[in-house]
């Protein structure tokens, strides 16, 4: 991971007032720390699997989002998965040819002359590889989705809060904490309920809810950096609250942000497949994860393959969030590094 | 699951309906056996309970057909009704009519019997734990043939892979509903037993017709074949599914065989969309639908995606709107939704109930606005006592529903239970009655039964849930019965039962010795009483759960003293 | 110490206000209304102005909310609309489900989430390091109702007639009614007493019923491990970042340079400061609990808090949604504070500020 890549440190090298030199040495730092870590790796490398998916998916996958294939193909809906082994191109070397007796032996593998189903077909009779590999783009943009507006709403409310002070803080952080009283899904389960199922509504509801966590970070943030001493200047010198805010608080509030929100894509995207799995997010067309997994659960026993590939799929996005916040976080605190 | 208890009154009607055209040839005009009432019994105590008030038949503020109900002597009640109905018998079968205790009513007001029923049934009610679990013991007293296993446990869960789960690993000995694709594991287990259910509901899809596009009758009409219904049937529904060709499901004596019906044709289809002028195709906006698995549509989202896919193929695009549970109802009654997958389970097996509910002159706005036509021939139909008049304007409905299109019949569904292999006497009922007293397991000294869900009240004279309505039947008799896994009248707590040539006046001689749970002798009075109680809707003892005595109404067309309908 | 309390209590107060407007809102914004939820198919109308008007929902809203927050003052939290039940009642049968569910899961996620934490802690970027994290964040990854799904197919069928069997459902074995410990000390009969008796460990323990306290324990650890994967995670990372922390302060280094071995440093030193922060957390993972409560309890066929309120928000179920509600986010309010005083009164640096 080159650190490049993260534009966030360029742009603020363009111009950026002393105070910020620091920020910006930080940033490097912590990224260069970050992917120093194995698990940090480990999760950096999963999500650029599953962002190559989810960018190519209409060229990796070989059949349509939708496309039902009980009359195509003759096939019964849940057929199994059809793996085509006994390939030509497959070098003929022993450790191969025992996995593949393995997998015939246990049913995997099928005769070339039917068609290749490499995760099987769904409830539709739809191709659930391909489904699979649609499934990305909806899980990341949901998540990313979800998660950016309710920093971008949660930050502006822990500015104006921390910066403030006052009634205005008191106010905003009472309803926070309000908010903060309910367990999420159920508070997610209600909104969804009240707006009506569906996929935007699902991303909409675990959004909202997660809010005052980033209203609370934000704030805290605020706090500190409105007593420091650069800020202190600035005012002296006249600089307007807005140029304040956006010039010196929220840059030096995004470190403790971002570790958050990486986590909270992982919360984000298990709260939306449990909105599937109570059946909340609309369309069961649209490939989405956690409505396939939910969709199918009854046939965890009959059919485990519609089960098991979507539920990896959850758990390997969650994991990557999970793992590369972890390591953001152990990077960006100054008193964890040794 | 509440619509597929509604099968209990249903085929019982039916049959009642032919027991009594028999009966009828009688020459003594008795629907059934019976000499003429006893002699008041010797038990000079007894006290018949007595009404001031009757009915005003055929008055503005009396709709019901229960002209009175009396108690002649101690072991004999006599209906009067204000018209001849020749299927009353199967109707005082079904189990929202059961028997209580003239004492146990009396304490109605505080709720008791929705709680903690007492009967007269093979099972007595010994714990409901709310969440958990009903317990039921053995009626040592009772009439019949004692029950063979002392406990019945019911257990509930709405995931039907929970239950199936739950059977193989023995931790129950029952289970209702079998999810389709188990069908074959169940098959295949040695230590299971399959049986099927056989169906009594229809799905359709229907169409508000004052909503554009779907005002233009030729565009329905498209969609109607359009549609591949053996594919549907075939892919997401269990084994003993059928698809539909007409809006009554076989086991309805009015079904027409060989009713003309839209078949899958999708030249056809484009033609008439090309006609209805949208030769190129055209988008139709949503079909609404909502993820309840039913009777009638065990797996809703795939069902829905499937037809979205069949739509496409002949170039109608339509995006699936799922809408949770709740607002769904709401937006169909309302004549809210455009175009729509829904169903119906049968309440008591009269084409009625399935016609008028749906496309009478007094059906909700759930199609839109209804046609003068298909009103017409269906009050005729409604009114004709001949029935072979009565198919013939039903074969006309069903032509008038093809050619308007405002509802596309689909399938009709089966369903299935499954039993431990060692329960005998294992059996499925067209009327989910399946009856506990009559199985027996080796060695066992319970049973437990797994159904959907739980049920919100025992005191069934005010439930619909067919979940309520299978734990009231073990608890709770009534004064005939269905025969075990049938649909067939017999006697119950009345042995005989006659009626005068027109059949408005009905009398039941009553079984004697039966007593109930808590040792009271039954009697006419707890007879009159319970029917009373439903009845007379200024009762005090008329309160329930909900209070609405949905099925009362539904058999008797309406209560005495209905309550001043509400301004607005 | 006082005032500090003190002053937690009241800002709490409009908290609880909020509390009850959100729980009073979230009920009436849900479209649809109980009615139509109750009746299905059969709603008309006619039915549904009787039935709202036998339930006081055909008052105006403004009204309604007045005797709701009078109502709830004075303890009463109304009536179900679907079942018979009063709101109070459902709590007494119902909380004592999801607690003893809670309490098991948040009991298994300490004592497995705490020793993972400490052991990648105290060997930073070790391999250990990396599997204990990668583990314990595979396990939140997990759906939990993927999870429950799967342990039951592992536990219930597979190892059927296995001594490692276990029971698909998190109720007790059909048919069982363990006798109430007030009824066995025959002590007469309260709601506190009832709800008491709804905890089948305990009372299986007070009527002094063996075989009833392994039939529960049984039935409770499936459940209780596919929920406690959420709250696992999140102490193991807590535990573990949080000990990092406490390594790099200088009276640990002033432990090293003393010679102390780094197991001593860690175990002696370390660790009991390091477990501060993790007792909040502990606190905040209530929430979650209950939320993963809401997919746990259906999977095991569990009448809890979560799946009482989840069929109370399909079926319209006014005052269950605003009763459950209501006391879940009180209880969450109250434990939060309760954490906060035990860390005010454990961590002294605070104690002073």
């Amino acid at each position: 991971m080159a650190i490049e890549e993260i534009p966030l440190a360029e742009e603020q090298a363009a111009e950026a007032p002393p105070g910020l030199r620091r920020e910006r040495g930080l940033w490097r730092d912590a990224f260069r720390q970050t992917f120093r870590k194995r698990s940090a790796v480990i999760g950096a490398a999963i999500l650029g699997l599953l962002l190559f998916i989810a960018v190519f998916a209409p060229l990796l996958a070989p059949y349509g989002e939708r496309e039902v294939l009980i009359s195509s193909e003759g096939l019964r809906p849940r057929t199994e998965p059809c793996i085509h082994l006994s390939v030509n191109w497959i070098p003929d070397v022993p450790v191969l040819s025992t996995v593949e007796s393995f997998l015939e032996s246990n049913g995997f593998s099928c005769p070339s002359d039917q068609p290749q189903h490499l995760m099987g077909l769904d409830g539709n009779g739809r191709d659930e590889f391909s489904r699979v590999l649609f499934g990305a783009r909806v899980s990341l943009l949901a998540g990313v989705g979800a998660v950016s507006f309710a920093v971008l709403i949660g930050a502006f409310i822990g500015l104006i809060s921390g910066f403030m002070g006052g009634r205005v803080d008191n106010g905003l952080m009472r309803v926070m904490d309000v908010m903060l009283a309910f367990p999420a899904l159920l508070l997610a389960i209600a909104v969804v309920t009240a707006l009506g199922p569906g996929l935007f509504n699902g991303v909409l509801a675990v959004s909202l809810v997660t809010i005052p966590v980033y209203a609370r970070v934000t704030r805290s943030r605020t706090l500190s950096v409105r007593e420091q001493d650069f800020v202190a200047a600035d005012r002296a010198l006249g600089v307007s609250n807005a140029r304040i805010l956006s010039h010196r608080v929220l840059p030096n509030s995004l470190t403790p942000l971002v570790v958050q929100a990486t986590l909270g894509i992982a919360t984000v995207v298990l709260e939306l497949a449990a909105l599937s799995f109570v059946g909340l997010t609309g369309d069961p067309d649209r490939a989405e994860w956690g409505r396939m997994l939910a969709l199918e659960r009854n046939q965890l026993f009959t059919s485990p393959h519609l089960v098991f590939y979507p539920g990896l799929m959850i758990m390997l996005n969650v994991l990557a969030f999970n793992l590369i916040g972890d390591g953001l976080r152990d990077a960006l605190d100054p008193r964890l590094n040794k | 699951m509440r619509q597929r208890r509604f099968r209990w009154v249903s085929a019982l009607v039916v049959l009642g309906i032919v027991a009594a055209a028999c009966g009828d040839d009688d020459d003594d005009g008795a629907a059934d056996g019976g000499d003429e009432a006893e002699e008041p019994a010797d038990d000079g105590d007894f006290e018949a309970l007595a009404f001031d008030e009757s009915a005003q038949c055929g008055t503005e503020a009396y709709a019901g057909n229960l002209a009175a109900i009396e108690a002649v002597d101690e072991l004999t009640v006599r209906f009067t009704l204000c018209n001849p109905d020749v299927a009353l018998p199967s109707k005082v079968a079904f189990s929202a009519l059961g028997i209580f205790s003239e004492e146990q009513l009396e304490e109605a007001a505080s709720g008791s019997p929705v709680d903690a029923p007492i009967g007269t049934g093979p099972y007595q009610l010994e714990a409901w734990e709310r969440g958990s679990q009903i317990v039921l013991t053995a009626n040592e007293d009772y009439w019949g043939d004692a029950p063979s296993i002392p406990t019945v446990v019911f257990r509930w869960s709405e995931e039907s892979a929970q239950r199936l789960v739950e059977l193989q690993a023995g931790d129950v000995d029952g289970i209702d509903n079998v999810g389709t694709e188990d069908f074959a594991t169940v098959e295949g287990d040695s230590n299971l037993q399959l049986i099927e259910r056989e169906p009594l509901n229809v799905f359709y899809l229907g169409f508000n017709v004052d909503k554009p596009p779907f005002d233009n009758e030729t565009l329905r009409q498209a969609i109607g074949y359009a549609i591949d219904k053996d594919r549907i049937v075939e892919n997401f529904y269990p084994e003993g599914s059928i698809a539909a060709d007409q809006f009554l499901p076989p086991g309805i004596p009015q079904y027409q065989d060989g009713a003309e019906s839209f078949t899958y044709d999708p030249d056809r289809a484009r033609e008439l969309l090309a006609e209805a002028g949208y030769p190129d195709g055209v988008d139709l906006g949503v079909l609404s639908y909502r993820a309840t698995v039913r009777g009638y549509l065990p797996q809703p989202p795939q069902v829905a995606s499937d037809i979205r896919d069949q739509l496409a193929q002949v170039g109608i695009t339509v995006a699936l709107d799922e809408q949770e549970e709740g607002a769904f109802i709401d937006n169909a009654n309302t004549g809210a939704l455009s175009f729509y997958m829904l169903g119906w389970g049968a309440d008591f097996p009269d084409a009625t109930n399935f016609w008028d509910f749906h496309f009478g002159s007094g059906a909700s706005p759930q199609f839109g606005t209804g046609f003068e036509d298909m009103h017409e021939v269906l009050a005729e139909a409604g009114s004709t006592v001949d029935e072979g008049e009565r198919g013939d304007l039903y074969a006309q409905a069903n032509e008038l529903l093809m050619q308007h299109a405002q509802a596309i019949p689909i399938a009709y569904g089966g369903s299935a239970v499954a039993f431990d292999a060692a329960v005998e006497g294992a059996h499925s009922s067209p009327l989910s009655n399946e009856r506990f007293a009559v199985m027996s397991e080796e060695g066992a000294d319970q049973l437990v039964w797994m159904q959907n869900g739980e049920p919100s009240g025992l005191y069934c004279a005010d439930e619909t849930d067919g979940e309520a309505l299978r734990v009231c039947e073990q608890i709770n008799e009534s004064l005939l019965g269905y025969e075990v896994g049938g649909t067939e009248v017999e006697p119950a707590l009345a042995e005989e039962w006659e009626s005068n040539e027109d059949l408005t006046e009905w009398t039941f001689t009553l079984r004697e010795g039966v007593t109930f749970h808590d040792g009271g002798t039954f009697d006419a009075n707890d007879v009159v009483a319970s029917y009373r109680t439903q009845w007379d809707a200024a009762d005090p003892r008329h309160v329930g759960r909900e209070g609405l005595f949905t099925y009362f109404e539904a058999l008797f067309f309406g209560f005495l003293n209905p309550p001043p309908a509400p301004a607005g | 110490m006082l005032r500090f309390i003190a002053r937690r209590l009241v800002s709490s107060i409009p908290v609880l206000f909020g509390i009850l407007l959100v729980t009073f809102v979230i009920a009436r914004i849900i479209p649809g209304d109980p009615c139509q939820a109750a009746l299905q198919e059969r709603a008309t109308p006619e039915a549904c102005a009787d039935f709202n008007q036998r339930h006081g929902l055909d008052k105006p809203i403004v009204s309604q909310f007045g005797d709701y927050v009078g109502d709830v003052a004075r303890g009463d939290l109304g009536d179900s609309v679907q079942e018979r039940q009063s709101v109070s009642q459902l709590l007494v049968d119902r909380l004592p489900v999801t607690i003893q569910l809670s309490a098991a899961a948040l009991l298994i996620a300490v004592v497995v989430g705490v020793p993972l934490g400490v052991l990648a802690g105290s060997r930073q970027n070790s391999k250990t390091d990396v599997t204990t994290i990668v583990g314990a964040n595979l396990g939140v990854s997990i759906p939990v109702f993927v999870l429950g799904l799967i342990l039951q197919y592992v536990f219930a069928l597979q190892l059927d007639e296995t001594p490692l069997a276990l029971p698909a459902s998190g109720q007790l074995t059909a048919g069982t009614i363990p006798e109430p410990f007030y009824e066995a000390w025959g002590i007469g009969q309260n709601s506190f007493f009832e709800f008491v008796a709804n905890f089948d460990l305990l009372n299986a323990v007070l009527i002094w019923r063996w075989d009833i306290f392994v039939d529960a324990l049984q039935h409770l650890i499936l459940p209780a491990v596919a929920l406690a994967t959420i709250p696992m995670a999140v102490i193991t990372r807590m535990t573990r970042s949080s000990l990092l922390d406490v390594l790099g302060l200088d009276y640990v280094r002033t432990a090293r340079a003393k010679g102390l071995r780094e197991r001593v440093v860690v175990a002696r030193h370390a660790l009991r400061n390091s477990l501060l922060p993790v007792v909040t957390v502990i606190g905040l993972s209530l929430g979650t609990l209950i939320g993963g409560a809401i997919l746990t309890e259906s999977i095991f066929n569990l009448t809890g808090v979560g799946k009482t309120l989840f069929d109370a928000i399909s079926g319209r179920d006014y005052f269950v949604v605003q009763g459950f509600t209501l006391v879940v986010a009180v209880g969450f309010v109250l434990i939060n504070l309760i954490t906060d005083i035990i860390y005010t009164f454990l961590d002294p640096k605070v104690r002073v500020s």
